[in-house]
């Protein structure tokens, strides 16, 4: 645990550090307050204010960004440690694989993270000039099941992003094989969700698509097998990612 | 301290480590001396659990690494081969994270570093971040890396690689003075290297122990001659033909130098054959300035080592 906390400290340095975190940082930035013109604009349309959470965190420039935004984060985690040979001193001290994977996962995440204050800003903005009628914004249920959405959601693409970095020791293959896994399966459920007639295909979309999650999430709806479901792959995917830093010692 | 028995690592495409056994004393410096290639750092690898053997076992301070790898990996101070740092921590910052991260409990831990800087010669550089400092000083920042949790065993692959004479000189006293409180194996491709620092020398080739002796009976062992160096002013052809015609030389070198002299290099079975050689120059009318017996070099000592295993392995 105490080696834990000293690696993510590192993970945490390292991650603000980076150039790229600050690009990273800046894009997403300005998606976002596109998106929250676009928003406004919507608003100023007509578009009850209801949907503003919707739009808030399921909008589609932000979900559609987002298979490309994590592996930029992600792409450095282990592809870094192993081109510059510091994964060999790491693993040479008495560490826990386990505990490395996860020091560099929820670093990562915690970036993430970071990536999403601004929205607080924005709904900060809708409270204090949403007209006062018959009802108020925020919605503080739909807006703190729209973060849990960010949180579940990101933890898995962070961890798939994860796992790519820990197969290469090139940090762009590590990049565009995270965006391939993501952008696929992104598109696949969305096509899946609202393309196909075919009802069993709908309902595997709905079970697996990120862009109908958030989309719940953003509109106050916890369902709990999504959230069984995130945890779920989330661990799987960290799991799997041990076993590469393992085996890749064999 | 080492106790290493049958072990053999294979790559996909070769194998790099043939069945290697070796023994390591508390308190000895052993150095590790093989061609690139060799699998000096396989082996390395192996011992410090960054690399899993396929076969054998490895015992480090009566741990076996496979069942107890914390235990081993906490015993044992690692430079590995190009010396990994992260480049944008600062000196201070390095140091205080692997201490943290080799377990130097808090209230140790800023004297701990303090005392490696000391004795690395980092003090001035503390602050500065590590991607700015010459190869000379982040050489040190991964030897003070390697000795912060005070392991009783360190293990360096290649320490002096890529620093000018004048660095290799000090950090070859550094490894000295870490040789009165620590074991250490180090590996180098660099003989005088040995020779200076280390009492015994293990030496691999094609991932197979071929030797494992001190410097002096590893000569004695190969060299049943002397080898001697004479300087004559004689024609080539004829100096050549005299010098085999006489039992018990062989020579191994023949140069000319300017104003027609020979400088001739040979082993022979015995100092006495030098009063013979004079005995030839005098009969043969030549002139002579130079006639001395020589210290076969670890290279030539190295060379027939392995020249040996190659043939024994054919």
């Amino acid at each position: 645990m105490k080696i834990f906390w000293c690696l993510l400290k590192k993970e945490l340095r390292t991650c603000f550090l980076s150039p790229i975190a600050f690009v990273v940082m800046f894009f997403f930035w300005v998606l976002m307050g596109g998106n929250f013109v676009w928003l406004l604009y919507q608003l100023a349309n007509g578009a009850p204010i209801l949907t503003a959470t919707q739009l808030l965190f399921g909008g589609p420039f932000i979900s559609f960004s987002l298979p490309i935004v994590i592996p930029l984060i992600t792409m450095r985690l282990f592809a870094e440690e192993r081109k510059m040979g510091t994964l060999e001193a790491l693993l040479t001290t008495p560490l826990k694989i386990s505990a490395l994977v996860l020091s560099k996962f929820f670093g990562a995440l915690f970036f993430y993270l970071v990536l999403w204050l601004p929205i607080f800003i924005f709904a900060f903005i809708l409270a204090k000039f949403s007209p006062s009628t018959e009802i108020v914004f925020p919605d503080w249920g739909a807006l703190f099941a729209g973060s849990l959405g960010v949180v579940l959601v990101g933890g898995l693409y962070v961890a798939i992003g994860l796992l790519m970095s820990s197969l290469t020791s090139n940090q762009i293959v590590a990049a565009i094989a995270g965006f391939a896994v993501l952008f696929c399966t992104f598109l696949a459920g969305v096509f899946l969700a609202y393309t196909t007639a075919n009802p069993v295909g709908r309902m595997l979309g709905h079970y697996f698509s990120s862009y109908t999650h958030m989309y719940d999430f953003a509109r106050g709806i916890v369902n709990t097998h999504v959230i069984i479901f995130y945890l779920s792959a989330t661990a799987w995917v960290l799991f799997a990612a041990v076993r590469v830093v393992e085996s890749k010692r064999l | 301290m080492i106790k290493v028995s049958n072990v053999t690592k294979k790559y996909p495409a070769r194998l790099a480590v043939d069945d290697v056994s070796f023994e390591v004393a508390r308190g000895e410096i052993v150095g590790f001396l093989g061609p690139n290639g060799a699998g000096k750092t396989t082996t390395m690898r192996m011992l410090t659990g960054y690399l899993e053997a396929n076969a054998g076992d490895i015992e480090v301070a009566g741990f076996n690494l496979l069942t107890h790898p914390e235990e081993v990996r906490r015993r044992i101070g690692y430079l590995p081969e190009s010396c990994p740092l992260y480049l944008e921590m600062r000196v201070d910052e390095y140091l205080w994270f692997r201490a943290e991260l080799k377990g130097v409990g808090l209230a140790a831990r800023r004297a701990k570093v303090n005392d490696v800087k000391e004795r690395c010669g980092l003090t001035e550089v503390g602050k500065r971040i590590i991607g700015q400092l010459s190869k000379g000083y982040r050489q040190r920042v991964g030897l003070a890396d390697a000795l912060v949790h005070d392991p009783e065993l360190l293990i360096l692959d290649e320490p002096t690689v890529g620093l000018d004479p004048y660095q290799i000189r000090q950090v070859r006293e550094l490894i000295r003075q870490l040789a009165e409180e620590h074991t250490i194996l180090l590996s180098t491709h660099i003989l005088p290297e040995v020779e200076a620092v280390c009492e015994r020398i293990l030496i691999i080739n094609e991932g197979k122990i071929v030797a494992s002796d001190t410097s002096e009976n590893l000569h004695r062992m190969l060299h049943s001659t002397v080898l001697l160096e004479m300087e004559v002013q004689a024609k080539k052809e004829d100096a050549l033909m005299e010098l085999d015609a006489l039992q018990g030389i062989n020579v191994r070198e023949c140069n000319m130098l300017a104003g027609g002299w020979l400088w001739i290099e040979m082993d022979a079975a015995t100092p006495a054959l030098r009063t013979r050689l004079f005995d030839l120059v005098v009969a043969k009318g030549w002139r002579l300035r130079a006639l001395t017996e020589k210290e076969y070099s670890l290279e030539d000592t190295f060379v027939e080592i392995t020249q040996r295993a190659k043939e024994g392995a054919v």
